[in-house]
């Protein structure tokens, strides 16, 4: 028996050490982490970031690398479990020793990590919409605020006469933020409380502390939401802020479009759904539907051509596992991943070494790139300057372009900011 | 439907006593040994806590071994006490941020709550958060409340003689709605993202730079002897008459029952006995790990644990706490090396071993040994998989 | 502002449209609708192409309805000419090997010819789409509305109908009483009578404001709620003691009405949600309740279903590539190019397929795992749940980790809608195969020479085995048919929710829950606990406003009565121990 544990033994150090050993970095070459899900529940968003970074690091590398090294991934899957992201986290960080790490999309994943970038002064990019209140030293957020999406949709419907708001969304901390901020925006534009929808949240005293209609994470049946929406938007004039999580999305708008609603009796804005999403629902029955990105597919300009060609031109050449070759797609995460690779790179030039605090010090300081989706630039508090897009959705699954606002100043507090009218 | 007859175990070590003693020889030798080599430098900060990570899996193990290997309950409820504790152990870490919260840096948060409440809305501490500013208070509730939830359901279950696979069936309902019930953000604990960015435990920094590694190593020794505890606790009521019972409840319940025993109490002292071992280990994982999120409080979380005891051994003292380091050990390389096949290679062990080696790890020296001596006598070859004889060729 | 701009060329049309919808007579005008609508494609001015359209308010042909479908569904184009004249053509019918498709012509609605006078196919890649925005589709839907006040689809009527009266224009009352007087269907005729009801509101009169208001209390229209609402603060504050008064009378009907459409909107909801239960159990109720196997795998049965649709509705279409992991082998489906009802019927051709491809899987699972386990229940759960991670896995690497589009086909897309309570055919439809399936599962487990043996051999495999039953092929089979039910459950599911690699396992808890509290072994005990849980839910999200308090409440109830009763509902009587 001593021997069959002691294998054991072994083999959990072995397997340990050998993570270390596999990716040892040359003079010439710098290591860059990669953590994103996979596998479990959330592979189904992040492995196309995965495959972005893979396809930015090649296209660096062809070009010289940064700095003249190139970069080399090192690539770890937490498996969709949070404690197992600090645990990666820390394996990047003390064991690999990377430059920086491209990752996380939940809020849960982000705020696992957060602790060890902290504490080991590493650097985490952060490419998905989020819901702000955070302003970590040790994160470049290249994710959208709550001001660079949320705020200039309501804005877009209330410019089209929309005069009732339903307020929708998945059980987690960025639908409850971003609804906080959202109703104390349209209270800051008269709308009255009985025209918001989905319900109030108040505390012992009486307060109304939070707004809208939560469902947890898998939920399946929209049938009694649906009816509450049809009877809310019974007078013709409303529309559904939707914060649903992406799985939640099918059931939600089959529901919807099975009930007779449309885009142009109640439209939704979702601001989970991108094009990547869109792959997985019944397009034809969402046409018009809105989304508001700092990216679209559709953006009609040479560099995003250029961008989208030599993507496609990787994903058929690429010899990298598990990367699937058909029918991709490119949306705003992506490209915001893509962003940020290049901001790091301009930060690391600028600073003439890799060392955390001087790249910060560069981005603080201000840098810009031109990317696809427009010029975004580094701000000192840790987010981005970039262009918003609102996009109504097409049978095709792509967006089309309705307006787009410029140079977008991200702002991540923004709750207690706006007054109520009345 | 007759009454499912275990799988025969044949345990490695006949006697318990030499299986004790290389339990108890192996644990205090980690106890002793990490903390001694990472003070020096020559094992890193990151194994360590790793490895602490572990054993309190191995705690959650060894309580589901207690249940399952001994008194035949496949419990699908281990997960969510090893989560309570967790949290109950966390409620009094969030406390200790205090004004350390990043909106309290901020100004916005001038009673130090906890960040999450603050992003919902709230201006005050709620009631029931407010004792947990004790450590006392916190650790006497990590024992506390997930005892008194399984008091409470393996009063009523095993009085109403719910057994086999439908106590299995209601302990996963039980969970499902646990997690359910922490995956709101009304209900206060954190919702989804659950309680993160621990500071201070007792006033020893986790965090910073020249004191976080010695918390760290604290806490390792704290796990790992309160596993030893554990072990020992579990040996010496394999010895005792209570102990004999139990695992006569697992063979044949009905046999216990008409010699006059109630075997429902029994049960629900195990039951209870394992409930609190795994929110130990549940509240020595939070610091640790760094996180405690509903999502360690599903079913299938409870599954996991029950494949690593099957893997390492069920019905043995060292079974579970093989298979728990074990397979996370695995899992720590498999995810690195084969990111896509992870699932796949769990899945398969936990296939493989049901089917093949239902005595563990633990069982394989023996069924080697067996299939050696199978093979030798020329007259009757074992199975049509050994190989023929070089004489008989 | 924009409104404005809608309803200017609106009104200038109604004025005409009001004699056309009155008497029937025919149109006359210089140019006709297809030439308006050219011209509006072809102007870059937004203004103009908004007025453009909004000139055809209370046109009656049905070639407007059709280009503007088109339209809004990106298939208009600009075709130039060679001799460089702009021609707006609608793309159709199925594409030919270069992509292209047949070009209609908007302004003759004949085909594109070339300049030797044939057929000119155009392909939609080499051409831009005609562009449109949310306000030029609100101006189209305004011309299509008052199109279908004359529409002979009574839902596009009572559409029609509501947002005419919603705009509260009073100059808008005769057309409304025009069609009141040839309008015979009695439910248009109460919206036309809610609609000047509401349109009544508005005018300054108090007298005039009562009579909408007693008009509205008698037909509480849900859809005026608002618009009552408003009308009433609006008396209130102007101290009209009588309209505030009538008008909340006209409010508490509403309210009334409304209570009545929730009561049995959640009925239905409730059964449909039963239904859905129940046919995601049912499959369980056999491996589980007859057979004893802890089926952890049963989720997966249900994505094997729900991605044999997936794969049948490809099959219809163009059809697929995909590759099996590992063994590295690259399938192709060749597709059957179907279009309209012929690409429709693949949710007819799924059903049998959901139910074999999920038959097979669980064939070949009881023949390599389960047969081993029959006598070690709480292994077989272990066991399974192997199984199940594997074959998620595997579906991740063959399918891709994204959720998948299953197509919605027509016939269950759409709904009925009786005394204001929404009937989705889809719901519709999964209640009435429900009732289909349990039916034929009865039957077969009762009336049939196989279901007999089933039923012997489940009762006592020994005892059946010594009589010469072959027990082996029994138990495979009735596995078979177990997942076979469960894929059965995809295709249907499919249609309701998200169809992805993990989609099996929202499901496991729940159908364990079902056959338990049904009673085990007892298909009839299914059924009962299913719709019963499937109401409870329902009602307690209706009462509770919440989804999840609704579930938690109603798994501890389960739990705790599972406590009172442990053998479930129905549960089969024995004298044996255990």
């Amino acid at each position: 028996m001593r021997s069959s544990f002691s294998k054991l033994f072994t083999t959990g150090v072995l397997a340990l050490g050998l993570g270390s050993g596999l990716a040892r970095a040359a003079d010439d070459t710098v290591k860059v982490g990669i953590l994103h899900d996979l596998s479990g529940t959330m592979a189904i968003s992040e492995t196309s970031l995965r495959d972005i970074l893979l396809f930015t690091f090649d296209e660096i590398n062809a070009k010289g690398g940064v700095m003249g090294k190139k970069i080399v991934p090192v690539i770890e899957d937490p498996g969709s479990d949070w404690p197992t992201f600090a645990e990666k986290a820390k394996v990047l960080l003390e064991q690999e020793k990377v430059a920086v790490t491209f990752g996380c999309w939940t809020s849960v994943s982000r705020k696992s990590c957060l602790p060890v970038y902290e504490k080991d002064n590493g650097l985490l990019f952060y490419p998905v919409q989020y819901e702000g209140e955070e302003e970590s030293q040790n994160v470049c957020y290249t994710a959208e605020a709550v001001n660079q999406q949320a705020i200039p949709a309501v804005d877009y419907f209330i410019a089209q006469g929309k005069k009732k708001f339903y307020l929708l969304g998945t059980d987690y901390v960025y639908p409850q933020t971003t609804n906080l901020v959202l109703l104390e925006y349209l209270r800051s534009k008269g709308v009255p409380l009985a025209n918001i929808g989905g319900g109030f949240k108040k505390d012992e005293t009486g307060k109304i502390i939070s707004a809208g209609k939560y469902t947890p994470f898998g939920h399946k049946d929209y049938q009694q939401i649906v009816a509450e929406i049809k009877d809310f938007s019974a007078s013709g004039d409303a529309c559904v802020i939707s914060t649903l999580n992406g799985d939640t999305n099918p059931p939600f708008f089959k529901e919807y479009a099975a009930a007779g609603l449309t885009a142009d009796t109640c439209p939704v804005v979702s601001y989970s759904i991108a094009e990547d999403e869109f792959r997985s629902l019944p397009a034809k029955d969402l046409v018009g539907q809105v989304g508001c990105w700092t990216y679209f597919m559709s953006i009609d300009t040479d560099a995003n051509k250029t961008f989208l060609a030599n993507f496609q031109t990787w994903l058929s050449a690429t010899k990298a596992d598990g990367v699937v070759k058909e029918g991709r797609v490119v949306d705003s995460p992506m490209v915001l991943s893509y962003d940020g690779v290049y901001l790091w790179k301009a930060c690391v030039e600028k600073a003439g070494t890799f060392d955390v605090d001087a790249v910060r010090k560069v981005w603080k300081a201000g840098v810009s790139f031109d990317g696809p989706g427009g010029k975004v630039t580094t701000q000192p508090n840790m987010h981005l300057t970039k262009t918003v897009y609102i996009g109504e959705s097409k049978a095709d699954g792509q967006f089309k372009i309705l307006k787009s606002f410029p140079d977008v100043y991200g702002e991540p507090h923004l709750k207690g900011t706006f007054k109520a009218a009345n | 439907m007759s009454s499912p007859p275990t799988v025969p175990l044949r345990p490695l070590v006949r006697s318990r006593h030499r299986e004790f003693l290389v339990v108890g020889s192996i644990l205090g030798l980690l106890a002793v040994g990490f903390p001694l080599s990472n003070a020096h430098g020559w094992m890193d900060d990151f194994t360590i806590t790793l490895w602490g990570k572990y054993l309190c899996y191995a705690l959650l193990a060894v309580s589901v071994d207690l249940l399952w290997g001994y008194t035949g309950l496949l419990s699908l409820g281990q997960a969510l006490f090893f989560s309570l504790g967790g949290y109950m152990f966390g409620m009094y870490l969030m406390l200790q941020i205090g004004m350390l919260g990043s909106y309290a840096k901020s100004g916005q948060n001038p009673n130090g709550l906890p960040d999450f409440m603050v992003f919902l809305g709230h201006t005050f501490l709620p009631a029931f958060w407010r004792p947990f500013q004790s450590f006392s208070f916190a650790v006497s509730m990590v024992f506390v409340l997930p005892g008194l939830l399984a008091l409470v359901f393996g009063f009523l279950a095993f009085r109403s003689r719910i057994k086999g696979v439908y106590f299995s069936i209601l302990t996963q309902a039980l969970t499902y709605g646990a997690a359910l019930m922490f995956f709101r953000n009304d209900f206060t604990m954190g919702g989804n993202n659950g309680f993160t960015d621990f500071k201070f435990i007792l006033g020893h920094s986790l965090v910073e730079k020249g004191s976080g590694p010695a918390t760290m190593r604290g806490l390792f020794v704290v796990t790992a002897v309160l596993l030893l505890l554990v072990c020992l606790g579990c040996h010496w009521l394999n010895g005792t008459k209570f102990g004999l019972v139990r695992q006569a409840i697992r063979d044949g319940e009905n046999r216990v029952l008409f010699s006059g025993y109630a075997t429902a109490n029994y049960k629900l002292f195990v039951f209870v006995a394992a409930a609190m071992i795994a929110a130990v280990g549940g509240a020595l994982f939070v610091p640790q790990a760094g996180i405690i999120n509903p999502d360690q409080m599903t079913p299938d979380k409870s599954i996991e644990a029950v494949i690593w005891v099957a893997v390492g051994g069920r019905g043995t003292l060292i079974g579970p706490i093989i298979g728990a380091i074990g397979v996370n050990a695995l899992k720590s390389w498999a995810t690195h090396a084969y990111p896509d096949s992870w699932l796949i290679i769990l899945g398969l062990i936990s296939l493989m071993v049901v089917m093949f080696l239902p005595g563990g790890v633990v069982s394989l020296p023996a069924r080697l040994a067996e299939l050696w001596r199978r093979r030798r006598p020329a007259t009757a070859p074992a199975t049509g998989v050994t190989k023929p004889a070089p004489d008989r060729a | 502002m924009s409104w404005n701009s809608i309803f200017r060329p609106l009104l200038r049309a109604l004025v005409v449209g009001i004699g056309l919808l009155a008497s029937g007579r025919a149109w006359a005008a210089s140019e006709s609708p297809r030439a308006t609508i050219v011209r509006a494609i072809l102007t870059t001015d937004d203004t103009q192409k908004r007025d453009l359209i909004g000139s055809l308010v209370g046109q009656g042909d049905e070639a407007i309805r059709e280009i503007f479908t088109a339209w809004r569904e990106d298939d208009l184009f600009v075709y130039t000419a060679p001799d460089g004249t702009k021609i707006p053509v609608e793309l159709t019918g199925t594409k030919n090997s270069a992509g292209a498709q047949t070009a209609v012509r908007v302004d003759n609605g004949e085909s594109l010819q070339d300049a030797t006078g044939h057929a000119l196919p155009l392909a939609a890649a080499k051409l831009t789409a005609v562009g449109h925005d949310a306000r030029l589709r609100l101006a189209m839907k305004n011309v299509v509305d008052l199109l279908d006040l004359g529409s002979p689809l009574l839902a596009k009527r009572l559409r029609a109908i509501q947002t005419i009266g919603a705009a509260q224009k009073a100059d808008k009352i005769p057309v409304l009483e025009a069609r009141g007087r040839v309008e015979t269907e009695p439910k248009a005729k109460d919206a036309l009578r809610a609609a000047i009801a509401v349109i009544e509101l508005a005018d300054p009169s108090d007298d005039v404001k009562l009579k909408g208001l007693a008009e509205l209390r008698e037909l509480h229209p849900a859809s005026c709620y608002d618009l009552i609402k408003v009308a009433r603060d609006k008396a209130e504050t102007a101290a009209q003691p009588a309209v505030a008064k009538a008008a909340t009378a006209a409010l508490a009907a509403i309210d009334q009405h409304k209570a009545v459409v929730n009561f049995y909107g959640t009925l239905f909801r409730g059964l449909s949600a039963g239904s859905i239960l129940l046919v995601v159990a049912l499959g369980l109720a056999i491996t589980f309740g007859l057979m004893g196997v802890i089926n952890m795998a049963h989720g997966e049965m249900i994505t094997v279903g729900a991605y044999a649709t997936y794969i049948t509705q490809h099959i219809f279409g163009e059809g697929m590539n995909f590759t099996i992991p590992f063994v590295r082998l690259a399938i192709h489906l060749p597709g059957m190019h179907l279009t309209g009802w012929g690409y429709q019927m693949f949710f007819v051709a799924a059903i049998p397929a959901g139910f074999l491809s999920a038959a097979l899987v669980g064939v070949a699972l009881e023949r390599s795992v389960i047969r081993f386990l029959y006598r070690r229940p709480l292994d077989s759960l272990l066991a399974t749940w192997g199984v199940s991670l594997i074959l998620q896995q595997l579906f991740k690497l063959t399918f891709g980790s994204n959720n998948v589009d299953v197509a919605t086909p027509v016939y269950l897309s759409s709904n009925w809608t009786i005394y204001d309570v929404t009937f989705d055919w889809n719901r519709v439809f999964v209640i009435g195969f429900a009732i289909l399936i349990v039916l034929g599962v009865w039957l077969a487990l009762t009336k049939t020479p196989l279901g007999l043996l089933i039923r012997c051999v489940m009762q006592n495999r020994t005892m059946a085995a010594c009589m010469g039953v072959r027990t082996e092929r029994v138990n495979m089979l009735t596995f078979g048919l177990g997942s076979g039910l469960a894929g059965l459950a995809g295709v249907f599911v499919s249609q309701l929710g998200t169809v992805g690699p993990s989609m099996g396992q929202e499901y496991i808890v729940d159908s364990f829950m079902t056959v338990v509290v049904g009673g085990v072994g007892s298909i009839f005990g299914t059924v009962v606990s299913a719709l019963g849980i499937g109401l409870s839910d329902q009602s307690l999200q209706q009462i509770l406003l919440n989804p999840v308090l609704g579930k938690i409440l109603v798994l501890l109830a389960i739990i705790l009565f599972l406590q009172w009763r442990p053998t479930g509902l129905f549960a089969a009587k024995s004298r044996s121990l255990d």
